[in-house]
């Protein structure tokens, strides 16, 4: 077995437009009859920021969610009243992630717009405006390479390293500009042509990003791996498929190179998921990740060391991961029986 | 008036009181069971535990104590899918039981799709499902795939990262009455838009409906590309593609 590496390298995931709050949920009020999201500022503070209607005619809205930080960041770009708010609530944002214990501030503004052009100055937008108040580096996170080149193009240059998440054989041009711009890069498994199948593909693809990446004169030791991690919840045998593949990497690449992922897919489409992406990580740690991309306001890094690997919740947990649970059935008993508290 | 105590396999009549909540559909299934051969209710109740091989064993054997391929099809394994979806959108059950429940419903459909080819009963509909150019993610598309073989379509799978040509070939080459687009990522979802497009240049529009899926699409961009509808997760892929082939026949000259 790999010895559990000391540190854990986290690649805070949440200034993100994805995320969402529940309406139901403390964080959203009805003040004088206007909807709010509540926040604290980093002097304690107490602020609110108003849902603007054009939140209010989606369908997260309809369903009960709203994309926070999208509201953030259309606020402050949109220079309106609450400009100054939504500048306040990443900045919030961002010192809860380096408080969490994050390594790095990854920014991804892909929802923001369904057009090129709003997405490409929304993260010039947010690159600019986080760099100056954050100590963390940031990670600059975007499924369009476009994006991510004009992300980078807003560093002010005088700042850390940045880095970039990611590129994949799909876009090898995203390891052309890791190099021009000597940024730390994820690298995923995803193929060409498709995402991978099984442990060998896994290996495979990653292998292939990391030799391009050497070839292009990026130290090892600025790769992070990601091997992909697919929700368990739709195949029990995907868990395995990424413990293993981060252990080959590891044993194939040694000690310097970073292994990560993006913990939290692993636990879509079934209750107690923060219990399932707590287990996944110890275990991936075992395995030979170092690195997370994950939010560590949710799962606090620290705490890991502390989960009671012999309880009963852990065991279930662990089951679904290691493919000892066909369809979930006893992980999701346990959970309607209310014993998968830890 | 059939009432739900008249419902006489047990699993379904608890399974209908405890998760059937809104009264149309309490209505709806308890006609459904109340008037379905008990051999029915029990291959329902089957899909809903999710027990493929109890599933497959009793589809046999109705088949073989002479009840018609289409009443199986019907009145057991739809019906039983029917409580699985209204008991997976009210998030009493979650994705590794409904998978389940699918698995369930191949073994049964195993049986049953031979006898309605032979018969010359054809598919519900075939359904060419993509996901779009520059999107790998197949994950949520393929859960598609498999619900909508489970209840009765007949699906051309094009993979990933699926070109509008390839989209407009498939509809011409099979002649099918209804596209799904899946897409993951924001930056590929315009594709879909691209897609509509070339359909409608190609000239194939009025003849081909289009529903489209993925995490970040909503009703409003399926509404603002065009498209005939949108579904929110597997199951609500299939209720769409029977709708939207419901009013497609309804609406066709006869």
């Amino acid at each position: 077995m790999t010895e559990r590496p000391s540190r854990l390298i986290v690649i805070g995931e949440n200034i993100h437009t994805t995320r969402v709050l529940m309406r139901k949920g403390p964080r959203l009020a009805v003040i004088d009859g206007v909807d709010v999201i509540k926040f604290t500022t980093v002097n304690g503070a107490e602020k609110t920021l108003t849902v603007p209607d054009s939140a209010k005619r989606t369908q997260d809205w309809e369903q009960g969610r709203v994309k926070h930080v999208k509201v953030a960041i259309d606020a402050a770009m949109q220079g309106g009243p609450e400009a100054g708010l939504g500048v306040e609530y990443l900045r919030t944002m961002a010192a809860n992630q380096e408080r969490g214990g994050a390594h790095f501030l990854d920014l991804n503004v892909d929802e923001i717009s369904l057009k090129a052009e709003g997405q490409i100055a929304a993260i010039r937008w947010v690159v600019k405006t986080m760099e100056g108040m954050t100590k963390l580096p940031l990670s600059i996170d975007s499924s369009s390479v476009d994006v991510i080149r004009a992300g980078f193009e807003a560093l002010s240059g005088k700042g850390q390293r940045t880095m970039l998440n990611s590129a994949s054989l799909e876009r090898l041009e995203a390891l052309d500009l890791a190099k021009t711009y000597n940024a730390p890069v994820v690298v995923t498994a995803a193929g060409e042509k498709g995402m991978p199948d099984g442990i060998q593909p896994r290996v495979d693809n990653a292998s292939r990003m990391v030799e391009a990446a050497l070839q292009r004169g990026i130290a090892l030791s600025d790769l992070y791996v990601d091997p992909l991690i697919f929700p368990v919840s739709v195949d029990t045998a995907f868990g395995p498929h990424c413990l293993e593949a981060i252990r080959a990497l590891r044993l194939r690449f040694g000690p310097e190179i970073h292994i990560t992922g993006g913990m939290s897919n692993v636990s879509f489409g079934i209750p107690a998921r923060k219990l399932i992406n707590d287990v996944f990580l110890v275990l991936a740690m075992e395995a030979g990740a170092d690195s997370a991309i994950m939010d560590p306001v949710v799962s606090k890094p620290a705490e890991l060391a502390n989960l009671d690997r012999s309880s009963a919740a852990y065991k279930f947990a662990e089951d679904i991961i290691l493919d000892r649970d066909r369809n979930c059935r006893s992980f999701l008993k346990a959970w309607r029986k209310g014993d998968l508290k830890v | 008036m059939a009432e739900l105590s008249d419902i006489k396999n047990a699993t379904i009549r608890a399974e209908v009181e405890e998760f059937v909540t809104r009264p149309e559909e309490i209505a709806r299934n308890v006609a459904l069971f109340t008037r379905a051969h008990e051999r029915m209710q029990a291959i329902a109740a089957g899909i809903i535990d999710g027990d493929d091989d109890l599933v497959d064993k009793l589809t046999a054997e109705a088949l073989k104590a002479g009840h018609e391929a289409l009443e199986i099809m019907d009145d057991g394994l739809i019906a039983g899918m029917g409580v699985v979806g209204i008991k997976f959108r009210e998030n009493f059950i979650f994705v590794p039981e409904v998978l389940a429940c699918a698995r369930a419903m191949k073994a049964g459909m195993g049986h049953i799709e031979p006898i309605l080819s032979a018969s010359g009963v054809d598919p519900i509909a075939t359904v060419i499902m993509g996901t779009v150019k520059g999107d790998l993610h197949d994950i949520g598309k393929n859960l598609c795939i498999m619900m909508l073989r489970g209840s009765g379509f007949e699906v051309i799978d094009l993979g990933v990262d699926t070109s509008a040509d390839a989209f407009i070939d498939a509809i011409e080459t099979h002649g099918a009455p209804i596209i799904g687009m899946s897409a993951l990522l924001t930056t590929t979802m315009p594709n879909m838009g691209k897609t509509i497009e070339a359909i409608i240049d190609a000239g194939l529009r009025e003849q081909v409906l289009v529903m489209v899926g993925g995490a970040p699409v909503t009703q409003e961009f399926a509404d603002d590309m065009g498209a005939d509808g949108y579904g929110k997760d597997a199951l609500a892929c299939v209720s769409l593609a029977k709708q939207l082939i419901e009013a497609k026949r309804r609406n066709a000259p006869a």
